[in-house]
């Protein structure tokens, strides 16, 4: 009797608790650095400093958290907050799934961040999310194969295919360049530094698909060439696996992210960084691809202002210092670069980049169906079954189906 | 009277039960899809009346020929079917040996043999890829040492070794049930039977094709029709593996359904898979009928 009579009290307590207080759900991924413990104590700050809230955090493995977020809207159970990739802004803006937010960013909030961080939010002219996360890339090299083989840091397309084809000797287990073919979002994202490095783009300004013009065959074309000097069986790598390859220095060079060159020197390899190089068809001498993920409010949201002011809370200069820290992300706000941990050789390229840089998805309304239609003009041209101006051409059709 | 209703208020729960899990999400996708609908969208469906059926047969994608479904559903047939001979195959095999009078310690292989079926799909696939990875997996190194190869090869990278390995796994996988069904299967047969073929002088692959194969026929064709809608079905293998690539050569109807519903939002994407799994179910209930009546009919003659 005693025990039904205090679980009882429990679950009233309980009840009662999530009666008085003011809820906010929050959709937060996991995985790919995110762990739940460093997500959950910026809420419980959050609750500290404001009495009589709650925070309600619900997590997501990074894979499935598109899926979760359509299939919450679409039955009418949105969470109040939603962490995205800025990607799926137009599909969701377009369908009226999450608020612009221009009204709540003041000028001071908007001179923090650099201009192009703005851009990877902005679409149809306002912001519809204050941006969280931002990744630029970099060559990451071995600087011991490179002395062994004799070979110099590229500064064009050239040089670039050149030193891939020194270092590339696979009878001894080395391969040139790191390189990813499998189906999944990072082979989209690699083939895009070369395409944007060529001064290419998926699509215009008006949503038309370009990415079949000369600067996008020339990028796939050469794509191909350097595929040449890659790991075998480069159809079932994703980028997110080469790590495993550059750390047991089989790798000459290949790109990704500031953490992964830190994590390759923890495991003693000679780490070198160069920027990605502009392409002949590019007026820039560097490129990048800007992605960032970023704090969006989802109409269905009944808690607004709260909401708007727990974004603000996590997106603050020093909760964005921290968190970019701990996480090893590319600053977004422009004080940032100045900070000692910041001022090394690993983090300069990724911060020199920023200026270079061109956002993931400009003008693109539904990401996915454009990333699929990417990655089979990538493995069509791998495996030799069409040009890369075939391959492009029916890219180029299926996506100006998708942006209609 | 007493006597008659009885049975029909027995099975009430259990028609609730069906028409509450199967019937009504079924007429659900049945309704969608007669509709351009997307999940984002849900509320703002548009009625279209056949198109997402017609469109089944005019988008034609990747190949300018064949329309994107009928692709996936044949691609679907012929993975399904490699699978399953595949299963049935080493599954009897497999059965027979362990049914053996002359094999020592049959119940630790016989433990042994479930652990594929115990281990999430998921998990085995994550497994697999690793195992077979060009240059971190065992299967390339032992093939190197032993001097059958001379640089590593890659089991997923190219369209054919991509359909071949994920159905191979996939039969790893679905093995387990098959011996275990087959094993019951054998241990029904009444050992008299092989001790009048051994009176007679029947030789051992006589007794086999005599007396094992024809007695166990309803197990058989039990197990294969499961087998075959169960590997229909199979979404994880392939999806962990190659996601449908490379170039979708490993893209079953399963995966199609997933990739049109979830990555096609702006063409509608629920509507239209909404009419691939109507499709899907139609066509599997046609082969299965078809193939229980050929394999009753061969078993009258």
């Amino acid at each position: 009797m005693k025990k039904l009579v205090g679980v009882m009290l429990v679950m009233l307590l309980f009840a009662g608790m999530l009666l008085a207080a003011q809820t906010l759900r929050v959709l937060m991924p996991i995985g790919g650095g995110y762990t739940i413990e460093d997500q959950q104590a910026i809420a419980e700050e959050f609750e500290k400093d404001n009495p009589g809230v709650k925070i309600e955090m619900e997590f997501v493995g990074w894979d499935n958290l598109w899926n979760k977020i359509i299939t919450s809207i679409g039955s009418g159970s949105a969470p109040d907050i939603m962490y995205i990739g800025s990607r799926w802004i137009p599909a969701l803006a377009d369908l009226g799934a999450i608020i612009p937010l221009d009204a709540y960013i003041t000028a001071e909030k908007k001179s923090l961040y650099y201009d192009t961080v703005w851009d990877t939010v902005q679409y149809n002219g306002s912001y519809w999310g204050v941006v969280r996360a931002m990744s630029t890339k970099a060559f990451i090299y071995n600087k011991d194969l490179f002395e062994k083989y004799n070979v110099k840091v590229p500064t064009n397309w050239d040089e670039l295919l050149e030193a891939a084809k020194k270092l590339h000797n696979p009878k001894f287990g080395i391969y040139g360049i790191g390189m990813s073919g499998k189906r999944f979002v990072s082979t989209v994202t690699q083939f895009q530094q070369y395409l944007y490095a060529n001064g290419g783009l998926i699509v215009d300004s008006t949503g038309k698909a370009i990415i079949n013009n000369e600067n996008g065959v020339q990028a796939l074309e050469f794509y191909n060439e350097l595929a040449n000097y890659a790991q075998s069986g480069m159809l079932e790598w994703k980028r997110e696996d080469l790590i495993k390859l550059f750390e047991t220095g089989k790798l000459g060079m290949y790109i990704d992210h500031v953490h992964n060159a830190e994590a390759a020197r923890e495991k003693g390899i000679n780490v070198g960084l160069f920027m990605i190089p502009g392409g002949p068809l590019s007026d820039k001498p560097y490129s990048t691809v800007i992605v960032t993920d970023c704090i969006s409010i989802s109409s269905q949201s009944r808690n607004v202002e709260l909401a708007v002011k727990f974004m603000n809370y996590m997106t603050s200069f020093e909760k964005q210092k921290e968190w970019d820290l701990k996480l090893g992300f590319v600053p977004p706000m422009v004080k940032e670069k100045d900070l000692p941990e910041f001022q090394t050789d690993l983090w300069k390229p990724y911060i020199d980049a920023i200026q270079y840089g061109t956002p993931e998805a400009i003008n693109i309304k539904d990401w996915e169906g454009v990333q699929e239609a990417i990655v089979d003009a990538i493995q069509t041209v791998l495996l030799e079954q069409a040009t890369a101006q075939e391959a492009l051409d029916t890219a180029a059709y299926i996506i100006n189906l998708l942006q209609r | 009277m007493r006597r008659k209703t009885v049975p029909y208020i027995l099975i009430i729960p259990l028609l609730i039960a069906f028409f509450a899990f199967i019937g009504f999400p079924l007429y659900k996708v049945f309704e969608t899809s007669f509709y351009k609908a997307s999940f984002l969208n849900p509320l703002a469906r548009q009625f279209v009346g056949i198109e997402n059926y017609k469109w089944l047969f005019n988008f034609c994608y990747p190949n300018p020929d064949v329309s994107y479904f009928l692709m996936a559903f044949g691609r679907s047939l012929l993975w399904v079917a490699c699978s399953v001979i595949l299963k049935v195959i080493l599954g009897l095999l497999a059965a027979l040996l362990f049914d053996s009078p002359y094999l020592i310690g049959k119940k630790v292989y016989r433990s042994l043999i479930i652990i594929p079926w115990a281990i999430p799909w998921a998990m085995a696939a994550m497994m697999w890829a690793w195992t077979l990875n060009p240059e971190f997996g065992i299967f390339n190194s032992i093939l190197l040492r032993l001097g059958v190869i001379s640089s590593p090869t890659s089991f997923l990278a190219s369209p054919s070794a991509a359909f071949i390995t994920t159905f191979v796994i996939d039969a790893w996988a679905g093995l387990p049930f098959m011996i275990i069904m087959f094993l019951s299967g054998l241990q029904s047969i009444p050992g008299s039977l092989y001790e009048a073929a051994r009176l007679d002088g029947a030789s051992e692959i006589r007794q086999l094709f005599k007396i094992t194969i024809p007695m166990i026929k309803p197990v058989m064709l039990t197990v294969s029709l499961l087998s075959m809608v169960w590997t229909f079905n199979s979404f994880d293998i392939i999806w962990v593996l190659t996601q449908g690539g490379p170039l979708r050569a490993t893209e079953t109807l399963p995966i199609a359904i997933y990739n049109t519903s979830f990555r096609m939002m702006r063409f509608g994407g629920i509507g239209k898979a909404s009419a691939m799994t109507i499709a899907q179910v139609l066509l599997i209930t046609l082969i299965s009928i078809f193939y229980i009546k050929t394999m009753r009919e061969s078993d009258k003659a």
